[in-house]
């Protein structure tokens, strides 16, 4: 009896750690980076990425008015402090035929290694005029603003945001 | 000292818990995955295996037209003209970006017509002019062909277009490369041309028109270009109007109509249109055979062979719009598409067979959020937050 126990004890055992190594294996392979996603990090492999962080309550309450502002997060994701690192946001419509796109940009003097810093954002958002006759090939619809925020090290290392504001 | 038993069921317990905190464990946190990008080539968003995406970006897009190689692919983003070769993203500019098309068609792969104007155009008060544009020239120096043209369509060596002001009289041209008018039939229609196709000879345009004091185009003509004369093959009764251009495959011409909703009895529901055909020598229209009674359709385009219709419809008025092949000839109707996201565009237009009759390009894009979107890419390489471009493989040959 004890070695009828003792067996099956031993064929539990080796089927569970064989079950445990394949878990594990299966973890170690599917397990990505966000850098390793993040296409816009590709040159960030010596840890000096930067990661841009919105508050999409922030960006719900964005009208087509002047005065708009936006707070966001920049982010130190590697092991070596940033300097200089430059945050661009241009503002523009999805309607590419009006080319009054309008850059705003801010420079971040420091940011250590595994910390954040917050940059404020002051901009129009101005409601735009739409032709008024348009043929069937001109969109029907209002056309929606985008806001696209860029941040890049002097090394090159940038992260990019873009925020589509239903009209 | 443990007995072997002992030994055993706690090496077995502590086994099945490492297994259980191993299995289940969160190894990472969330992550941002970064949308599909036309450089990955094939996209899957929904439109089937093999799609490929032909634009990306903001920009509403219509009007796609292959070059006759089928090397490159024109269509209108906002109003104005771009194309670009079908394996690479570098878009040339045919127009300024003030210019609003309507139209465009190439006539050989170097010279593009475009049908527009400089400002709002389309409409009676502002009539839409004819222009020619050359690849191997500054492309945005357009040259003027004519004034006052409402539509076009390319034929045998050359464009078949309809020019008139106003609504009481058309006539039917055609040009070739020069840029001049090459022929001006003598023969008028009554009404204005919404639109037209050739029959697949080439040698008989048909054209759907808008007879004089009728706010709906109603009326099929057919026009011999051989012998310069036309004459009415159907008109349509009540308010009912045809939609887009109608088709020309084997003995029948095939036409998208409905009753248009009208201001005094919108009821905030989309119109239904429906596939009807007629015989090239005139009658009554029918509703196109296999398709279903309830199929919703929107736009309809002749394959190169003249054999198959790409239509673009949905199956009811509660299903998603979706692409499908109609061979009038086999009496099959073939979805190319199950889609459930993605809103195809459904204006006349906005549909084209590449000219070998293997796939065809549609216009696409993802429900729109009523929330801020956030995405992890530039604006210009995403793909289904905007109206792009798709090549859909349709699969099975020409007959």
């Amino acid at each position: 009896m004890r070695d009828i126990v003792f067996w099956l004890s031993g064929a539990a055992l080796a089927f569970l750690v064989t079950a445990g190594a394949f878990l594990v294996l299966a973890n170690f392979a599917t397990a990505p980076s966000e850098k390793r996603l993040n296409p816009h990090q590709a040159r960030g492999e010596s840890g000096q990425g930067v990661v841009l962080i919105l508050d999409r309550e922030r960006l719900a309450s964005l009208r087509s008015l002047p005065d708009q502002s936006l707070a966001l997060v920049v982010e130190n994701e590697g092991t070596e402090q940033l300097s200089d690192v430059n945050v661009t946001l241009s503002v523009f419509s999805e309607n590419t035929a009006l080319s009054d796109r309008r850059y705003y940009r801010q420079t971040l003097e420091k940011i250590p290694a595994g910390e954040a810093a917050r940059v404020l954002f002051e901009f129009d958002l101005p409601a735009r005029q739409e032709p008024v006759a348009r043929p069937p090939t001109v969109n029907p619809e209002p056309s929606r603003e985008i806001l696209e925020i860029r941040a890049t090290t002097p090394e090159g290392n940038s992260t990019v945001r873009t925020v589509i504001l239903p009209p | 000292m443990l007995s072997r038993v002992g030994w055993a069921k706690r090496v077995a317990v502590l086994s099945v818990v490492a297994v259980f905190v191993v299995g289940c464990a969160h190894a990472d946190k969330e992550v941002s995955i970064a949308p599909l990008v036309p450089a990955a080539g094939r996209v899957d968003l929904g439109l089937g295996e093999g799609t490929r995406a032909l634009s990306s970006g903001p920009g509403y897009k219509g009007s796609p037209s292959w070059s006759p190689t089928g090397d490159r692919i024109a269509f209108t983003v906002d109003g104005y003209v771009v194309d670009r070769p079908t394996d690479s993203e570098d878009l040339r500019h045919w127009t300024t970006r003030d210019f609003i098309a309507e139209d465009t068609e190439w006539i050989s792969e170097d010279i593009l017509m475009i049908l527009g104007a400089a400002s709002p155009s389309g409409t009676e008060e502002t009539p839409s002019s004819l222009y020619m544009a050359r690849a191997d020239e500054d492309p945005l120096e357009l040259e003027k062909v004519e004034n006052e043209v409402s539509a076009i369509a390319p034929g045998k060596g050359g464009l078949i277009f309809a020019l008139g002001r106003g609504a009481s009289e058309s006539r039917l041209a055609l040009t070739r490369g020069s840029g001049d008018v090459r022929r001006l039939y003598s023969k008028s229609i009554k009404g204005r041309v919404a639109s037209l196709s050739l029959s697949p000879d080439g040698d008989e345009a048909v054209l759907a028109v808008r007879p004089p004091g009728d706010l709906e185009t109603s009326v099929l003509h057919v026009f011999d270009l051989r012998k310069g004369k036309g004459r009415e093959i159907t008109r349509l009764d009540g308010n009912q109007e045809i939609l887009g251009t109608p088709q020309w495959t084997g003995q029948y011409v095939y036409f998208v109509a409905g009753v248009k909703n009208t201001p005094v009895d919108r009821d905030g529901s989309e119109p239904i249109y429906e596939i009807y055909r007629v015989p090239e020598e005139g009658g009554a229209p029918e509703p196109a055979p296999s398709v279903g009674e309830d199929f919703v359709a929107a736009s309809i385009r002749v394959s190169p062979d003249g054999e198959r219709l790409a239509v673009i419809g949905r199956l009811n008025p509660n299903s998603p719009t979706n692409l499908y092949v109609l061979d009038p000839f086999a009496k099959d109707l073939t979805a190319v598409t199950m889609n459930e996201d993605m809103e195809i565009k459904t204006g006349p237009d906005d549909l084209a067979w590449s000219p070998g009759g293997e796939s065809v390009a549609v216009i696409a894009r993802g429900t729109p959020s009523t929330e801020p979107e956030v995405r992890a890419a530039p604006a210009d390489r995403l793909l289904r937050d905007f109206y792009n471009l798709y090549e859909i493989p349709v699969g099975g040959t020409p007959r």
